[in-house]
């Protein structure tokens, strides 16, 4: 009897700490967001999400949380962090908004932002120091040379995204820097997916392929870690870890081994049939390869390998943003859900099962009927984004320049306010004053388009640029803001090898402030988020055996100086044919007569010797 | 002379001005039969110029001696000063005698308190001296040196702990009457407890005793796995330049061996270790455990009589898929258990703040260790990691979710075992006993390896002249010998192991300072490169002018010098 209560004592605990398990286990999820977009390109949109409480994190107990980012995060007193590893551009103007309104993308290179606690600024940089440093050890990346001349403290661009119930804005510093010189590349995508639970061996994590994800148009990985404090319950450390590419369709159904591009054979040109003299033997090349068919498998190289078991069950692991019409197939073990809303549908999938996708390729249009509709049915159509933004460079020569950024607020009726953020290097000196908005078609600057300006002047070699500029667009509308600048000349060693390609200028970061933006509410704060791409700068270069040239040039004016004065001061001057008489003839006779003395006396020698041989 | 060639008659060279009159006469009888052959030479005879006036000459060896006057006193000093590479001065040979072990000899005197209990004081005097007798005559290792005193009687009323802070006594020996003669440590304070039958006892007039033999055979089996060790750290140390392994006389080869391996397996010493528990499974399950409760329940007693000595931070972490490296096959054998750590994939790094990690791991998988008769120290499920941390291998069923406490029992009692060997603790003895015998340990380590790296920065600086040796450095060095000076004084108690602690972290300061390193490689071409094309147009005309000058002034003494020896004459 008793061994019988003993056992089911024993079932009744191990059943309860599945239960328990279980739902710790919703402390993590994940989930694949495809979504076909125009000009033959795939979102894939891939988001990890783990928690842990805060008292396991202080207890050094890590569970989902890595291990390797806790603890760099408890030495360096950071309280929230946001690291992007970035590259490519995003085609606004094809391909519409951007992934999570832009809140989880970074300029091209590295960017790293990050509240820490510290008591004074210089203990927060010290801090930032260590994090800087050990974050670049961890994911491989340069962060460490993330120093004083690339952080800056911006004051009216960020906000933090977690809760923060017991710090002050005296005892939490915001710090931020960027390298946009970076190349992010795959020894930075091995270490994220080390920081995941699964790795990168079961769920949708398996579909990350350093190949692919390097080759796509434009990628961005971001971690994120934020307190959150719920109304009811404990607080929990989140960690987010997204990465968004988006894939070039064609590109990626190269076969792997056969990588290089070849024309398709005549069978498979995709021609414009509505072109009069479309023929059989006459081709005219579509715009662009539209209506693709695609497998999963195809474009990521490899199938997805079951879901990770440590996944919150309720959230589906893949999901497919395509018009409802669309057909698509599945594999065995794989539960599709079309969503209400008619444009997205998501993919439940057994714990052991493969999944793999084909979206087959529309039907060309009946005869008549106008071929925009394929398109229609192909994809659903991008939201128009808030604001577009371009960036460059203006002015010519070595040595003044002008950075001219287009911005174009597309809604006809409402207006956007922003906050325009530059982080410049100190080697590119602006002059505040020339600052100043116009808007396409009106002559003469507009006062009224600049509300506030917060500007940090560089400091040679110790400190960057740093320009907040908060404006208002009127509705359809273009705005050009300018100014200028000079190239300040860097110091010999302040170089680096490959000089002559120029310098990277960060990418300016433009936070579009939602409407009702004064509430302080962090959600509330930033609309949507986007960054310009990188400028390259070139500075006047020097050649690099400078030094030498220098000190043979000095020397050889020097030596000509000298030698003309110390000679005038020494030499007796006398005419010319009172002076030693110098002749090649003259200098040959004289070499002859040595030499003819040191023969003479060799022999002497040799005789010497034979002499007393001859004596022995 | 060479007025006699008739080749060099054409040449008004200094020669033929410096010839007496005289021989110019000879090169004049001489000259007309080349003069047909050259006509053009011989139309343009050429001239003596006028002599020149004093005080040009005089002139002239001022603007020279001024030249090189500047040089010498105002470029040479310029050039030395900016050129020169800082070296501070460093007390080699002091540095070199410590690393070659005659700045210190460490000696360890150890004060054992025997507690007479119920002996006479005449008596237990005498047997203490007969004791220390015996003690002598065993001891062969001067460094190690054990002695006895007498106990106060009041003392013994106090606990062995307060005794202990009292008189720094390292054992203390409890003598009782019993029937036969035994001994017995106790092992929750450094006593061991000694009954002796009642006729034992030396007569005051005796000058034996077998219960002066046997304590002093206790004792030194007590203390001979420190002896050891202490002696083969001495010895090894000493040998180290010479690259030789000299085997400490006292020892034997078996000995030598076991403290060998024990040494090399134990972690540097630090204040701080950081411990991590690591769950691996290579698949998915479990993902959770009572790691907890577990470090609370079977390793936080062993940590607390640890603290005194280290402080242990800890973390723990679950990691799931993570697949072993090597071989993957069910039985593992000694090779596979060096490749099984998969350090490319398993996030083991090292905790940052400076103090090393001992990492302890439990894998859950089915695999065995095969035949483990070969490894000593490891078992059928776990093995020892030297200077690096503990295996555990535990197989579970395939469902198991969660490890609960009873499961995490055996490896936590394992590792609590593998602990003490990782940080060097000795294996005998009771465990106060060898956690003092640790502190001293540990102690002679340190003192040994701050000398050694003093040597290292010694032989450094002798090997490279061309190094810069900032004052940081020459700081550094003189704070380590001061230390090692109060360390090598204090052997043996706390004091000696907290200054053999700050020698060795500054004497590592010293030796890896970052500015040493820096420009280390300035190549000889880059020298010539920047000095020859100065020194080069400059030097040629200052140093011309200088022996025309110098041959110039000889010249004129020899004149002189004749125009008076013809003035004699006449």
């Amino acid at each position: 009897m008793r061994q019988y209560f003993l056992s089911f004592l024993l079932f009744l605990f191990a059943s309860l700490s599945l239960c328990v398990s279980s739902v710790v286990a919703a402390d993590y999820h994940e989930q694949l967001v495809l979504r076909p977009l125009p000009l033959s390109a795939l979102l894939a949109s891939f988001n990890f999400r783990s928690n842990t409480s805060l008292s396991e994190f202080e207890a050094h107990n890590f569970r989902f949380f890595p291990r390797s980012l806790g603890q760099i995060l408890q030495h360096a007193g950071t309280r929230e962090l946001h690291l992007r590893f970035s590259l490519g551009r995003w085609d606004a103007e094809s391909w519409g908004a951007r992934p999570w309104d832009g809140a989880r993308e970074g300029g091209t290179g590295v960017e790293l932002w990050a509240w820490l606690e510290a008591d004074t600024d210089d203990e927060a940089d010290k801090k930032w120091r260590t994090l800087t440093n050990a974050l670049s050890g961890l994911f491989c990346a340069s962060l460490n040379f993330i120093d004083g001349t690339r952080t800056t403290r911006p004051v009216m661009s960020f906000r933090p995204e977690g809760n923060h119930p017991n710090s002050t804005s005296t005892n939490t510093h915001l710090l931020y820097g960027v390298l946009p010189h970076e190349v992010v590349c795959t020894e930075n995508l091995t270490p994220f997916l080390k920081l995941l639970p699964c790795k990168g061996k079961a769920g949708i994590a398996t579909l990350l392929d350093g190949h692919k994800l390097f080759d796509a148009s434009w990628q961005s990985m971001a971690i994120d870690v934020r307190p959150v404090c719920p109304a009811d319950g404990e607080c929990v450390l989140e960690i987010e870890q997204t990465i968004d590419m988006v894939l070039d369709i064609e590109r990626s159904k190269r076969p792997r081994g056969n990588p290089i591009p070849r024309p398709p054979p005549g069978h498979e040109l995709l021609c414009d049939t509505s072109k009069p003299y479309h023929a059989d033997d006459t081709c005219f090349p579509a715009d662009y390869n539209a209506n693709h068919d695609w497998m999963l498998s195809q474009i990521f190289g490899k199938n997805m390998k079951g879901i990770c078991p440590l996944t919150n069950p309720s959230v589906p692991p893949v999901c497919l943003q395509v018009p409802g019409s669309r057909s698509v197939y599945v594999s065995n073990g794989v539960l599709e859900k079309k969503n209400a809303d008619g444009v997205s549908r998501c993919f439940e999938i057994q714990p052991d099962a493969d999944l793999e996708m084909v979206l087959p390729r529309i039907d060309p249009p009946a005869e008549g009927e106008p071929a925009q509709s394929v398109e229609v049915q192909e994809l659903v159509k991008p939201e128009t984004p808030l604001l577009y933004a371009e960036r460059s460079f203006t002015g010519h020569g070595q040595e003044r320049g002008g950075v001219q950024t287009i911005l174009r607020n597309p809604s006809p009726d409402s207006e956007v306010e922003f906050i325009y953020m530059e982080t410049l290097p100190w080697f590119m000196r602006i002059y505040l004053h020339t600052i100043e908005a116009r808007i396409d078609g009106q002559a003469g600057k507009q006062n009224n388009l600049i509300e506030e300006v917060y500007y940090r002047p560089a400091l040679d070699r110790a400190r960057g640029t740093q320009l907040e500029v908060r404006m208002r667009i009127p509705p359809a509308s273009t705005v050009f803001l300018t100014y200028d600048f000079e190239k300040s000349i860097l110091r010999y060693t302040e170089y680096p090898p490959d000089a002559n390609r120029g310098f990277d200028v960060a990418a300016a970061v433009i936070t579009i402030l939602s409407p009702d933006t004064h509430k302080s509410d962090k959600r509330g704060f930033a609309a949507y988020t986007l960054r310009t791409t990188s400028l390259l700068c070139s500075l006047p270069t020097p050649d690099f055996s400078m030094p030498y040239n220098v000190i043979i040039f000095t020397s050889t004016a020097v030596a000509l100086a000298f030698g003309g004065m110390f000679n005038i001061l020494v030499r007796r001057f006398v005419a010319a044919d009172e002076g030693p008489e110098v002749s090649i003839s003259g200098l040959k006779q004289r070499l002859r007569s040595r030499l003819g003395k040191v023969f003479e006396r060799l022999q002497q020698k040799t005789k010497e010797v034979k002499v007393q041989q001859k004596k022995d | 002379m060479s007025a006699r060639r008739p080749t060099d008659n054409g040449m008004a060279d200094d020669k033929t001005n410096s010839t007496s009159s005289s021989a110019k006469a000879e090169v004049a009888v001489e000259a007309p039969t080349h003069a047909i052959a050259v006509p053009i030479e011989a139309s343009s005879q050429r001239k003596a110029p006028p002599p020149e006036k004093p005080s040009d000459i005089r002139r002239r060896t001022w603007v020279i001696l001024t030249f090189w006057a500047i040089v010498v006193f105002l470029g040479l000093p310029i050039w030395w000063k900016t050129t020169t590479i800082y070296r501070a001065n460093l007390p080699l040979s002091e540095m070199l005698e410590w690393a070659d072990g005659k700045a210190c000899r460490p000696v360890f005197p150890l004060r054992i308190n025997i507690q007479a209990g119920p002996l006479q004081e005449q008596e237990a005097q005498h047997l203490v001296r007969l004791t220390q007798h015996a003690l002598d005559d065993l001891n062969d290792f001067s460094g190690h040196h054990l002695r006895l005193q007498l106990s106060s009687p009041s003392s013994s009323l106090t606990t062995p702990a307060s005794n202990d802070d009292d008189n720094g006594a390292a054992l203390t020996i409890r003598l009782a009457p019993g029937e036969s003669t035994t001994s017995a440590l106790d092992p929750y304070a450094p006593i061991l407890d000694i009954t002796y039958p009642p006729n034992t006892i030396p007569s005051p007039s005796s000058s034996s005793s077998t219960l002066a033999t046997y304590i002093a055979s206790q004792l030194r089996s007590t203390f001979a796995e420190e002896q050891a060790t202490i002696s083969y750290l001495l010895s090894t140390n000493a040998a180290a330049p010479s690259g030789e392994q000299l085997r400490p006389p006292g020892l034997t080869p078996e000995v030598a061996e076991s403290v060998s391996k024990r040494t090399t397996r134990s972690l540097k010493y630090s204040p701080t270790y950081h411990l991590t528990f690591s769950l691996f499974t290579s698949g998915p399950l479990p993902s959770s455990w009572d790691i907890e409760a577990a470090i609370a329940e079977y390793m936080e007693p062993v940590l607390k009589v640890l603290g005194p000595i280290h402080n242990f931070t800890i973390d723990t972490q679950v990691q799931l898929y993570a697949t072993p490296g090597g071989v993957q096959s069910q039985v593992l054998n000694k090779e596979d258990l060096s490749s099984f750590i998969n350090a490319a994939e398993w996030p083991l790094s090292p905790s940052i703040g400076g103090a090393p990690t001992v990492n302890f791991i439990v894998f859950v998988g089915n695999q065995t260790i095969g035949s483990p008769s070969e490894t000593s120290e490891a078992t059928s499920q776990s093995w020892l990691i030297p200077q690096w941390g503990t295996v555990y291998l535990l197989s579970l069923p395939h469902d198991t979710a969660h490890l609960t406490l009873p499961t995490l029992k055996q490896p936590l009692l394992t590792f609590t075992s593998h602990l003490l060997s990782l940080i060097g603790t000795p294996q005998s003895g009771s465990l106060p006993l060898r956690l003092s015998t640790l502190s001293r340990i540990r102690s002679a380590d340190l003192l040994l390896r701050a000398s050694s790296t003093l040597g290292s920065l010694a032989r450094l600086s002798l090997a490279l002249p061309s190094i810069s040796i900032p004052s940081s450095v020459a700081d550094g060095v003189s704070k380590t010998m001061a230390h090692l000076r109060l360390a090598c004084d204090t052997l043996g108690g706390a004091e000696g192991l907290a200054h053999a602690r700050i020698a060795e972290a500054e004497a590592e300061r010293a030796f890896f300072e970052k500015s040493m390193v820096g420009q280390l490689y300035f190549p000889d071409e880059h020298k010539i490169a920047v000095y020859l094309p100065l020194l080069g147009p400059v030097g040629v005309p200052l140093l011309m002018g200088l022996l025309n000058e110098i041959r110039a002034w000889r010249k004129r003494r020899r004149e002189r010098a004749e125009k008076a020896a013809e003035k004699k004459k006449e």
